[in-house]
């Protein structure tokens, strides 16, 4: 079994804080969500993750995007960059980078829920026959970029432009609403037990759910906070009309230990 | 009861050209001495790119050496991925009866069509594709066994008439079976006549119920090939020693172990959203388990290990025959063990686990005369009679026939 090997040091210098796991859950009405799993190459593998967590073979990424209508923190559009990994025995994803439309939006999902939100312009659409996501940089954040040396139809490093993602994807094809499988978030934060990663679940309600041929136009690695990642290869996207819960934080583990270890409940 | 080993040929990490000799090799030595023993089968896996978990993507090549080396034992190729990307069907036949003749008549030859994205992804097949093309292959196979002049036009495969050669050395062909990791695929199996290739682990209430309902149907099935293979095996592991702790001791990390690594497997359905693949494999365990016993834990509690199974072949004699008999109860035909996992278990335990199992287990279940005569399997084959089209009647003990075949001919 391996384990990531990333320093929580290095990783704790970019995590938000949670001052008290006393938060309620969260309700996000009206959300177009959009899902997208790319494969990395293979030196992200163990290098993105803390000890804590284990990856998986071949190493992948998960991209979550929403666009919500309703919200205690107002109506807001969001993306999140996430490593596929275990914990312990469970499918679970680490968040390396989000970035959210609204300033309180960014404040609710760090402070509440640990995600390393930053703000940014986030836009999510969907068309008849196609859906576009796009995640622009505020001046002067974006990370440059590099040369994208990716398979034809993956990602490209940095666009110098400030765009720090760009997806396209056609022709949806309807699924049944059970078809598509949600994986909560690991989130590093500093909380009042110290450095923890925050396991952070989300609870669907979709009402319609369609799989689309996508393409990664743009990924800025180094925006997101991250970069050896490199989806090179994308193997699916969906997007689905729902509501979304976001429950109330009942677990935290310690990113150096094992699950079995050092998973502490907090409610 | 019978009972047989069974191979994924996990490799420990840190991988090495020697470490995966000393895999292949330890595993054939153990096949060589569960034969001496009596054990009824060796089945070995086909898995791509598993690492760590399983490092036997051409059973074929592995159960070959198994036949030459081996007498009595029958060899499971199981389970052949009936995805086209990876396999083509005519090369199954063909690959299947080559070692039917090698094996004198020893093969089992199970079906599958991957649960993982690792693997599915890695041959750029099309996971929504995978349940239809198993399908159509369970369907060819069995006809190129056994048609002279066989062509095909079918959904994903098709061919035009070919005498699909050699044909295999048991009439009218060996048996074949489907693993089954999702719940309801045993329906599948017992619809076409396909024996049940357990693989992953039930509980014993779960698994009565999915055997019950297997015989149920399978009483009644439209068989793909030409006779009905009826039996059920459950997949455990196999530590045996003669203090209960010392089994658990060694016995009980090795199994969790093997879990973890297949928890890690990257499965389809967590990747690619489709109807074909309805479970997350053991990486889902979150979502179904029901936590700690005494409730003190609630299911998505990651500190909680999983636990072991109910049912798991680790302990002492005394105690493996009340689990096995428990097995029996539930209604299956034989249960297949692993018998190590990353080569946690040093393989002078393993032969002795295994002897000691021969000598105090296996006598409980089966006559020193079922034991000493060749493995058969325990099918029926339809009466084609046109006066009685339902009638059937008992294989041949396979072998038998053939054996005299062999003697007339040299």
């Amino acid at each position: 079994m391996i384990s990531g090997t990333a320093s929580v040091g290095e990783l704790a210098a970019h995590a938000p804080e949670i001052a008290d796991f006393g938060a309620e859950s969260v309700l996000l009405g009206g959300v177009t969500g959009l899902s997208l799993v790319a494969e990395l190459r293979r030196p992200a593998r163990e290098a993105v993750l803390p000890p804590g967590l284990h990856p998986i073979v071949p190493p992948a990424m998960s991209l979550l995007a929403w666009d919500v209508g309703a919200s205690p923190w107002g109506a807001f559009s969001a993306a999140f960059v996430r490593v596929v990994c275990r914990s312990g025995a469970r499918a679970r994803t680490f968040c390396v980078g989000a970035a959210a439309s609204t300033a309180s939006a960014v404040q609710g999902l760090q402070t509440q829920f640990g995600f390393p939100a930053r703000h940014a312009d986030v836009s999510l659409r969907r068309h008849y026959d196609e859906v576009g996501l796009r995640v622009s940089a505020e001046s002067g954040l974006g990370g440059g970029g590099s040369d994208g040396r990716g398979k034809g139809h993956a990602g490209r490093n940095g666009s110098g432009n400030g765009v720090m993602l760009s997806v396209s994807a056609l022709d949806p094809d309807p699924l049944s609403v059970g078809d598509l499988q949600h994986v909560g978030s690991m989130n590093l934060a500093h909380t009042p037990l110290g450095l923890r990663l925050v396991q952070v679940e989300t609870h669907h309600e979709p009402s319609r759910v369609e799989r689309l041929a996508a393409r990664i136009d743009a990924f800025d690695a180094a925006a997101w906070g991250q970069p050896l990642l490199d989806p090179y290869w994308v193997v699916s996207c969906s997007v689905s009309l729902e509501d979304i819960e976001i429950p109330a934080i009942r677990f935290v583990c310690d990113p150096a230990l094992p699950a079995a270890e050092g998973t502490e409940r907090v409610q | 009861m019978k009972f047989g080993i069974f191979y994924e040929l996990s490799v420990p990490r840190p991988f090495s050209r020697a470490n995966e000799w000393l895999t292949y090799h330890n595993a054939l030595e153990q096949c060589r001495v569960a034969d001496e023993l009596g054990f009824d089968h060796v089945w070995a896996v086909e898995h791509h790119f598993l690492e760590e978990y399983s490092h036997c993507p051409a059973p074929e090549v592995f159960l070959t050496a198994v036949a030459a080396q081996t007498q009595r034992i029958r060899v499971g190729h199981g389970a052949v991925v009936c995805v086209p990307e990876m396999n083509n069907p005519i090369r199954v036949a063909e690959r299947a009866a080559a070692l039917d003749i090698i094996s004198n008549g020893r093969l089992e030859l199970g079906t599958a069509r991957s649960s993982t994205w690792t693997e599915l992804g890695g041959f750029c097949a099309d996971p929504d594709d995978t349940k239809k093309t198993w399908d159509e292959f369970c369907r060819v196979i069995p006809q190129m066994w056994t048609d002279d002049d066989f062509g095909w036009e079918g959904a994903r495969f098709e061919m035009p008439a070919r005498n699909v050669i050699p044909k295999p050395f048991q009439e009218p062909h060996p048996p074949m079976w489907v693993t089954v990791t999702t719940p309801g695929t045993e329906l599948d199996a017992a619809e076409r006549g396909l024996g049940c290739l357990g693989v992953s682990a039930a509980p014993f209430a779960e698994q009565e119920r999915r055997t019950k309902e297997y015989y149920r149907r399978v009483a009644n099935c439209d068989p793909v090939g030409s006779f009905v293979n009826d039996q059920v095996h459950t997949l455990n592991f196999l530590y045996c020693h003669e203090d209960y702790r010392q089994a658990a001791a060694l016995g009980l990390p090795m199994v969790s172990a093997f879990s973890m690594s297949n928890a890690h497997l990257y499965f389809t359905r967590e990747a690619y959203p489709t109807r074909a693949y309805q479970t997350l494999g053991n990486a889902g365990a979150a979502l179904r388990s029901r936590g700690t016993p005494n409730g003190s834990a609630p299911a998505d509690d990651p500190s909680v290990a999983k636990g072991l199974p109910e049912g798991v072949g680790i302990g002492d004699p005394d105690h493996l025959v009340r689990t096995i008999r428990k097995w029996d109860d539930v209604g299956v035909t034989g249960i297949n063990f692993l018998l190590n996992a990353m080569e946690m278990i040093p393989q002078q335990q393993v032969l002795d686990s295994l002897r000691l199992f021969a000598t105090e287990v296996i006598p409980q279940f089966q006559t020193p005369d079922e034991r000493a005569a060749r493995v058969h399997a325990p099918t029926t084959v339809p009466d084609v009679s046109p006066t009685d089209a339902t009638a059937t009647a008992t294989m041949p003990e396979v072998g038998e026939a053939q054996a005299k075949q062999v003697e007339a001919a040299r």
